[in-house]
């Protein structure tokens, strides 16, 4: 052997033994654990200043951004996109509804007074939208372009990439119960959506608006002000 | 996905993994030395339904008072500072001066056997967290 055909043996050696779908599990594990890591150790055991919560998440930017560029991925099959906008908002339009109107009716029958304020008392409520915009497209992103698409290199698209795709954001929400539930009933449909209108937009919008409704209309005893981690004991 | 681009990804996973440990390693070790006092010497001497004595030093700090908190049986009873005059821990050269006792007087307490302990607390350095370390050992006593 010559060697420069022990070099590509060499180079090729890893990637030969783990096959595509294992490595996208491997990918969706690192970045889960980053998170967790984030939410569980760092975010407790940093000072004023939470920068170190940004090593973590960085790391797992990164992954996520080099993951994408390694396999070829475009900005259109993500769902940075404006063609399918109408078409996802319109999947989007029914679920929304449904589950803003059981939000109001639990804050009614539990006698939570509607406060469309409560989020961020002392913004705008176009801040308080652009905020939820914002933070709803970081989160879909992650969960959609990149968890979505790993899970269905494992288990291809249809229910079960669905339903890991949602647990693995309700995981992400522990150990907020009425959160993990609201973000595992939104998981599924976010999921689901971005297997056929794939859309990061429309799915930000839905984010930003649901939290919103949620936030205002349930008691705010039930989501704890949507602290997760180690944060929900504080 | 071709075989380099693979390699590459699971050469980006394995060096994130990396980082990661050593990150958490790092916490926990800056944990370890942020709630623990690794300084702090004492003893309980003695403990019964009257009072409970010992002594307490930061070696670090050989000159400032300890803080010191009683528990009985698991249950906060007291708490106050080890500046009692104690010249037998001066002359057995566990301090630096003649101030390091505490003495607690005992809560009044059921007839039967009971656990004393004492802890001294640790501030780390901004002072937002205080942790407790066992000074010396638990005390078992009686009560009739």
């Amino acid at each position: 052997m010559n060697p420069t055909e022990a070099t590509r043996l060499k180079e090729s050696e890893p990637a030969a033994t783990i096959t595509d779908r294992s490595l996208a599990a491997w990918e969706i594990v690192s970045v889960v654990s980053s998170v967790l890591i984030a939410e569980w150790i760092l975010s407790a055991s940093a000072g004023r200043s939470k920068l170190i919560v940004a090593i973590p998440m960085t790391l797992a930017f990164v992954l996520i951004i080099y993951s994408h560029v390694l396999r070829g991925e475009t900005a259109r099959q993500l769902g940075l996109r404006l063609d399918n906008f109408l078409p996802a908002l319109r999947l989007l339009l029914l679920p929304m509804m449904v589950i803003s109107g059981i939000a109001l009716l639990i804050g009614f029958l539990s006698g939570a007074r509607l406060d469309f304020f409560r989020w961020h008392a002392d913004r705008l409520i176009v801040f308080q939208l652009a905020l939820g915009f914002g933070w709803g497209f970081l989160q879909q992103y992650v969960l959609q372009s990149f968890m979505n698409r790993r899970a269905q290199t494992i288990w291809g698209q249809g229910a079960v990439s669905v339903l890991v795709t949602a647990a693995i954001f309700s995981v992400l929400h522990f150990p907020n119960p009425w959160l993990m539930v609201i973000t595992f009933v939104g998981g599924v449909v976010w999921a689901f959506v971005y297997q056929r209108q794939p859309n990061l937009l429309a799915l930000a919008l839905s984010h930003g608006v649901m939290t919103w409704v949620l936030v205002s209309a349930l008691p705010p005893s039930a989501l704890n002000h949507l602290r997760i981690g180690l944060k929900y004991f504080g | 996905m071709n075989s380099k681009a693979r390699a590459r990804l699971i050469h980006l996973l394995i060096s994130k993994s990396i980082i990661e440990a050593l990150l958490i390693g790092g916490v926990a070790v800056a944990f370890f030395f942020a709630t623990t006092n690794p300084y702090f010497r004492g003893v309980l001497d003695a403990a019964d339904q009257t009072s409970v004595t010992g002594w307490a030093v930061d070696e670090s700090r050989p000159y400032t008072r300890v803080e010191v908190q009683l528990f009985i049986d698991d249950s906060f009873a007291a708490t106050t500072a080890a500046d009692q005059f104690r010249p037998d821990v001066h002359e057995a050269r566990r301090a630096e001066d003649d101030w390091h006792g505490f003495v607690f007087t005992t809560p009044r307490l059921a007839a039967g056997k009971h656990e004393a302990r004492v802890y001294a607390v640790h501030s780390n350095s901004s002072g937002a967290r205080k942790t407790l370390q066992l000074i010396g050992k638990p005390y078992r006593f009686s009560v009739e």
